[in-house]
């Protein structure tokens, strides 16, 4: 439900957006000041986690995650011919936390099961520099900011509380944190161009599953790296 | 322009005014349910619903597991090899606490798994009472920890051959946080028991065996303090005509009046200086009668915290006498007390013709437990209201006495009332335990209860000085059998023949008597 709310919002958003700032050109040049781009998202983790604490956990029990991917959407506001902003909200992906260590916990399957799954809210902003002038066609750029993620819709699947013995509330508390970025971007037209960028930032939270009155827990970093291929339409 | 710049900086601010909304919108807590607390305290009510699966181990896994501690190649060949896998559930219940306080507890429910026909469908319940535990942290149902050697066994001896287990940590055990345990108060454990019963049976329709099922079947058993509360659990039940299929009450000190005398009078059994500051708190707390301050029982040595030592929080319990917390054996001061009449019977033991003179004499020291004046008083009452087992008399019944630990022993001891056990029971124990003394308690109730018309309770010792014999022949042999491996195997460590008795005398109690104990009453119980 959140989900599907949040992607409505956020392409009601980017309408708006580009409603909101449509023909705002720079007057002494005529290029436009808006970008909009849609593409994709590869999601590479890159996850280190404490190995999982609390009462009956098997010994070495540790915690993976899968790559992902999932739509990406961004605004871009240039602010001068060297630089711009970049406001990323891509489609919230569910990522699936899977046990990696044991293979069983007494005689359960532990290693590799599918424990908990959780969709990441990730905004981030960042300020970009562009190398180069107006006049290049391609232009690569650095960015660096901030990376907000709220988890929502932790759930965790029946295997995962055969695992931890029971039904399981999860929780998962937001991260924020450094993001950089560094990417290319390819003007076909004045108002059409390509981007692919390569991102990484820093999530990190405190993984808490709590079972029939006992609480398992472990420090997550996620490490997410991410691949964009996007379109991008200017105005 | 103007109205342009205030566009976009809306147009930046919605993004996070709405990821604000959906954050808020999402909850800050948990998407996904626990366990629901129960919203009543009432006695007997499963605190969380449905309870935690601490290990769910299938039978080929468990037989591992069991080979790979300590001495588990033998509790195999004692328990013989599973038969279910077992799920060990931990659960979490309302009791009441030994001064009518109501209080959470927890424990163990076990419940046998896998395709044999004897580990699912209707299965009989086996009511387990552990033996006394020191440490706070005692959890029977963490069949995790290397250490719960006594979950283990059960599981082994009953979960494991088909049988479902309740058995509770005790109050003031594991989580509990009442601050003290109800130790040998009949009326808080067996009321204990049977709310852990009546819990385990909420939880066991709930959990992931939910194909396993109440026989309606009801056993009872438990070793040592567990002995003595399953006793007294046979009897609460009986006396509210709430039936027990069979009951075998193992090693527990019964005949509390007569234990205690015995120990007065220079008998002192092995481990009482951990026994008693249990017994004492316990009583203090139900009766309110033992002293007015602790120096009144205890010396000033050891006095001061000593009413809440008990269970301790270190870890392991061995630290109380690293500390100076309690003496290791010195239980009476070593100076004998001058009491007209009673001066040689307070006296330290010098027998030579006892083989267990040495035993009882290391119970008196300096710094000793308990002071003299304490035991002079008790002594005083004990030899004024002679308990049966003094006097050898026919009936060996308990006498009401008047000093307070005393009156708080009689009140709780087992011979105190009318009631004989009418399902069958099977009391078993070793005639050489030096901690629960046999004669003193196993063989005193069996006779206590002989004149009842078909009695229904046998006795078996596992360890008789004639030889085996009898329906539990194998099982004798065996236990004695162990004794010799047992030695020869403490002699090859590098104890001389002297250390290694001493050695084997301390293990019977705890380590030796109960897989064999415990393989009894199951193969008794195997009979209904």
């Amino acid at each position: 439900m959140i989900h599907s709310a949040l992607r409505a919002l956020t392409v009601v958003l980017l309408l708006a957006a580009a409603q909101i700032t449509r023909a705002d050109e720079n007057p002494s040049n005529g290029i436009p000041n808006n970008t909009v781009r849609v593409g994709e998202y590869w999601i590479f983790y890159h996850l280190y986690a404490n190995d999982v604490a609390g009462p009956y956990v098997p010994q070495g029990a540790n915690l993976s995650v899968r790559n992902n991917e999932t739509p990406y959407l961004a605004y871009l506001r240039r602010l001068s011919t060297h630089f711009a902003a970049e406001f990323t909200l891509g489609i919230p992906p569910l990522t699936k936390t899977y046990g990696k260590g044991p293979a069983a916990a007494g005689s359960v399957p532990y290693n590799g099961v599918e424990l908990t799954t959780a969709r990441w809210f990730a905004p981030s902003a960042l300020l970009e520099y562009v190398f180069f002038d107006d006049s290049c066609r391609l232009r690569p750029y650095i960015g660096a900011g901030v990376n907000y993620v709220y988890f929502y819709s932790r759930q965790q699947t029946a295997a995962g509380n055969a695992v931890v013995g029971g039904p399981t509330a999860v929780f998962l508390p937001y991260s924020i944190g450094p993001a950089a970025t560094a990417g290319l971007n390819f003007q076909l037209t004045p108002h059409w161009s390509i981007a692919a960028s390569y991102s990484a930032s820093r999530v990190t939270s405190r993984f808490d599953a709590r079972t029939g009155g006992v609480d398992r827990t472990s420090q997550i970093s996620f490490g997410p790296q991410t691949a964009v291929l996007a379109a991008g339409f200017s105005f | 322009m103007y109205r342009r710049g205030i566009s976009i900086a809306m147009a930046w601010a919605l993004p996070f005014a709405l990821a604000s909304a959906a954050a808020m919108l999402a909850g800050c807590g948990s998407d996904s349910a626990t366990a629901t607390p129960a919203t009543s305290t009432t006695h007997g009510t499963l605190a969380l619903s449905p309870p935690l699966r601490i290990a769910s181990v299938d039978a080929a896994t468990f037989t591992a597991l069991i080979e790979a501690k300590a001495g588990g190649a033998q509790l195999l060949t004692v328990a013989t090899t599973p038969i279910c896998g077992v799920d060990f559930y931990y659960i979490t219940f309302w009791t009441v606490g030994g001064a009518g306080e109501i209080t959470e507890s927890s424990g163990a429910l076990m419940v046998p798994t896998g395709a044999a026909p004897a580990c699912s469908g209707p299965r009989p319940i086996v009511l387990y009472a552990h033996g006394t535990a020191f440490e706070k942290s005692f959890n029977i149902a963490d069949i995790t920890n290397a250490s719960n050697t006594e979950g283990a066994l059960i599981a082994a001896t009953f979960a494991a051959q088909g049988y479902i287990v309740v058995a509770p940590n005790y109050a003031g055990y594991d989580m509990s946080t009442l601050g003290y345990h109800p130790f040998l108060n009949a009326s808080q454990q067996s009321g204990e028991m049977i709310d852990a019963l009546t819990a385990a049976r909420t939880a066991l329709p709930t959990t992931y065996a939910a194909s396993t099922t109440d026989s309606g079947k009801l056993f009872i058993t438990g070793y040592s303090e567990g002995g003595y509360v399953a006793m007294a659990t046979e009897r609460a039940l009986e006396l509210a005509g709430k039936p027990v299929t069979a009951a075998a009450p193992m090693s527990g000190p019964y005949a509390l009046e007569g234990l205690f005398d015995a120990a007065f009078f220079g008998d002192v059994n092995l481990g009482s200086t951990l026994f008693t500051p249990l017994v004492t708190t316990s009583y203090q707390h139900a009766y309110s009668n033992i002293y007015t301050v602790p120096t009144d029982f205890y010396s000033s040595t050891y006095a001061t915290g000593i009413d809440t030592l008990m269970p301790t929080t270190l870890t392991p319990y061995s630290e109380l006498f690293t500390q100076g917390l309690l003496p290791l054996t010195a239980l009476f001061d070593s100076t004998t007390p001058v009491v007209p009449g009673l001066t040689a019977l307070l006296a330290v033991p010098s027998n030579p013709n006892n083989p267990l003179t040495p035993l009882f004499a290391a119970g008196f020291g300096s710094p000793f437990l308990i002071n003299n004046s304490a035991r002079v008083d008790y002594a005083v009452d004990a030899a004024g209201n002679p308990d049966g087992t003094a006097v050898g008399s026919a009936a060996l019944a308990a006498r009401a006495p008047t000093y307070g630990l005393r009156l708080d022993l009689y009140k709780n001891d087992m011979r105190n009332g009318s009631w004989a056990p009418t399902a069958p029971t099977l009391l078993c124990g070793g005639e050489n335990d030096p901690t629960v003394f046999f004669s003193v308690d196993t063989l005193t109730m069996a006779a206590f209860w002989s004149a009842v018309p078909t009695s229904p309770v046998s006795v078996l010792d596992v360890d008789p000085a004639a030889g085996p014999s009898g329906p539990y022949a194998l099982i004798q042999g065996a236990f004695q059998a162990s004794q010799v491996a047992e030695f020869a195997y403490l002699e090859s460590t590098g104890l001389t023949a002297t250390e290694a008795q001493e050695q084997l005398v301390q293990n019977y109690h705890g380590t030796s008597v109960p897989p064999f104990c415990s393989l009894a009453a199951r193969t008794f119980f195997d009979n209904f």
